[in-house]
């Protein structure tokens, strides 16, 4: 009875291609060979490929305009940022699907990686701070270039080794100013009553604060997300209950309640406030250190004593 | 742009047709939209065909949902129509340039050129939107959750770029036995939208097509009001904004 979104544009039926389906290139000719479907966002579904010698992740949208606004988006990003290395954006072209209807797609850069709950799952909660400001950065690049992400969330964010980030669906992406073109309720500031849906740098800074709630406390903060009257105090109640969220409390708080002006102001407070708790932590062994040293040396007083004893 | 969102949760069962309604909102250039919510069972055959019918007639979309997607799904349906609605227009112009209304026959270089004006107008274009939303008797436990989803929509339209306008009726009206009632005038401000059903009294029938006669009439009067030069009909002028 309940049918998806996605499903009902138009009345058509979500595309299925099997591994070994070979696409050709419409307008520019080239041959893909699907391997596996790698996922679908809200606007497409995106697939592993074969082009050439190399594999890639091809994304083939159900609308044409949909799927070429966010081509737009990624030859504004790629175009003038990054020209000195290979491009993100490899092809876009069309295909005619077997039941005569024309698909357009385009041809990315194949990211490998985890999703971030994975990751710190299988490496360890010791790269939660470093991942943390990674996103800031990456957040930070992208605002300097006058974009907001948009749609930041779990699913959205792959972490490759040692740490390193990788944004991955831009369709989300919507220029400073404007209305954010896509997005998550749970990660929405809209949605947890904490302000607009008009994107600038704090949009993002919300999501990502709820993102890294996220990877910390998924199950509580699944919870609090159903309630009606679910709030930023709520959240930070989260926040101040975790160990590993609770030496960037201020951090959280800032974030939550848009008081960071940009990423970097963001990013720089994160380390900060990292750093504050490591020299903690040191302060903590270092005075284990000292422990050990006064063991020692009643052990040696106490040898002392028996020596003097058996004299 | 001009958009009615209907909310109602069974088949219409007094007055007019609801799909000939439609059909006149739609010759008026207004989109219809229509949600149908439901939380346990489902509205039966007749009434998920009416739901469909309704707004197949009125050029729009409709969604069957539980009352917790209710919110998320009428921002995404509002803003859907507007794109539907730039496209149909600049659609329509293409076919003075090509021969051939779809984006598709462009090829992809020059796609990006004509999204890009779609997107700019998509934003900026001034959007009125009147819901609708059925108060008959099974409807009460909804209510709630209509609220939150209409205070949701006025957050999403009060960020866009255009001037955005939501207004908001019930159906049926008072005990007077009118068709419909005016909960809230046009407003472009979530902090200008009180407590909308507290004090609302259920009613029994269900008149969805005089209903949609009166949100039409509605904005006829409206426009004639604000006069023709801020007419922003793209369907028939194939110019939006």
């Amino acid at each position: 009875m309940m049918k998806r979104m996605d499903e009902e544009v138009d009345g058509s039926v979500k595309l299925q291609l099997a591994a070994g389906t070979v696409l050709h290139g419409k307008w520019h000719g080239g041959r893909y060979e699907i391997e596996r479907l790698l996922g679908e966002g809200a606007n497409g579904q995106v697939y592993l490929v074969r082009h050439g010698s190399r594999h890639y992740a091809l994304k083939i949208g159900a609308d044409a305009a949909d799927l070429q606004s966010e081509i737009n988006v990624l030859r504004a990003i790629y175009g003038r940022t990054r020209s000195g290395s290979e491009s993100f954006l490899v092809q876009v072209d069309d295909f005619t699907h077997a039941s005569g209807r024309d698909y357009c797609f385009y041809m990315m850069q194949y990211i490998q990686g985890r999703i971030l709950t994975d990751y710190l799952h299988r490496e360890g909660s010791d790269w939660y701070a470093l991942i943390g400001l990674n996103l800031l950065r990456q957040l930070g690049e992208l605002h300097e270039e006058g974009w907001v992400f948009g749609d930041l969330k779990l699913e959205n964010v792959l972490i490759a080794s040692y740490g390193r980030v990788h944004l991955i669906d831009y369709g989300g992406v919507t220029a400073m100013g404007k209305s954010v073109r896509q997005f998550t309720e749970l990660y929405d500031r809209g949605y947890w009553s904490a302000g607009s849906r008009r994107a600038d740098p704090s949009y993002d800074l919300f999501s990502l604060a709820v993102l890294l709630i996220q990877a910390a406390e998924g199950a509580k903060l699944k919870g609090l997300a159903q309630e009606r009257r679910r709030s930023v105090d709520a959240l930070l109640a989260l926040v101040a209950e975790s160990m590993l969220m609770r030496p960037f409390k201020l951090w959280f708080q800032q974030a939550l309640k848009g008081e960071f002006e940009s990423a970097q102001e963001a990013a720089s407070a994160w380390s900060a406030q990292h750093r504050s708790r490591s020299s903690f932590q040191r302060q903590r062994s270092s005075m284990r250190w000292l422990g050990g040293a006064f063991v020692a040396s009643a052990i040696a007083a106490a040898t002392a004593a028996i020596w003097y004893i058996q004299l | 742009m001009k958009q009615i969102l209907l909310i109602t949760d069974g088949c219409s069962n007094v007055g007019m047709n609801p799909v000939t309604a439609a059909a006149h909102a739609y010759a008026e250039g207004i989109t219809v939209n229509v949600v149908g919510v439901l939380d346990q069972g489902d509205l039966g055959e007749s009434g998920a065909t009416e739901i469909n019918e309704i707004a197949k007639a009125g050029g729009g979309l409709s969604r069957l949902v539980h009352t917790k997607e209710l919110a998320r799904t009428v921002q995404m349906m509002t803003r859907k129509t507007v794109m539907h609605t730039i496209q149909s227009a600049v659609h329509k112009e293409l076919k003075h340039v090509l021969g051939d209304g779809s984006l598709e026959a462009l090829p992809p270089d020059k796609r990006g050129e004509v999204v890009r004006v779609m997107d700019e107008l998509g934003e900026s274009a001034p959007l009125r939107v009147a819901l609708l939303i059925d108060a008959s008797a099974s409807m009460k436990s909804k209510l709630q959750a209509v609220e939150e989803a209409i205070k949701d929509l006025m957050l999403s339209l009060q960020s866009r770029q255009g001037d955005s306008e939501l207004c908001v009726f019930h159906f049926p009206g008072g005990r007077s036995g009118e068709d419909s009632a005016l909960d809230l005038g046009w407003t472009r401000s979530l902090k200008d939208i009180p407590s909308l059903f507290s004090r609302l009294q259920m009613q029994g029938t269900t008149p969805t097509g005089p209903a949609l006669m009166e949100v039409i009439d509605f904005y006829r009067k409206d426009d004639y009001g604000r006069g023709k030069n801020d007419e922003t009909d793209g369907r028939r002028s194939g110019r939006v904004g």
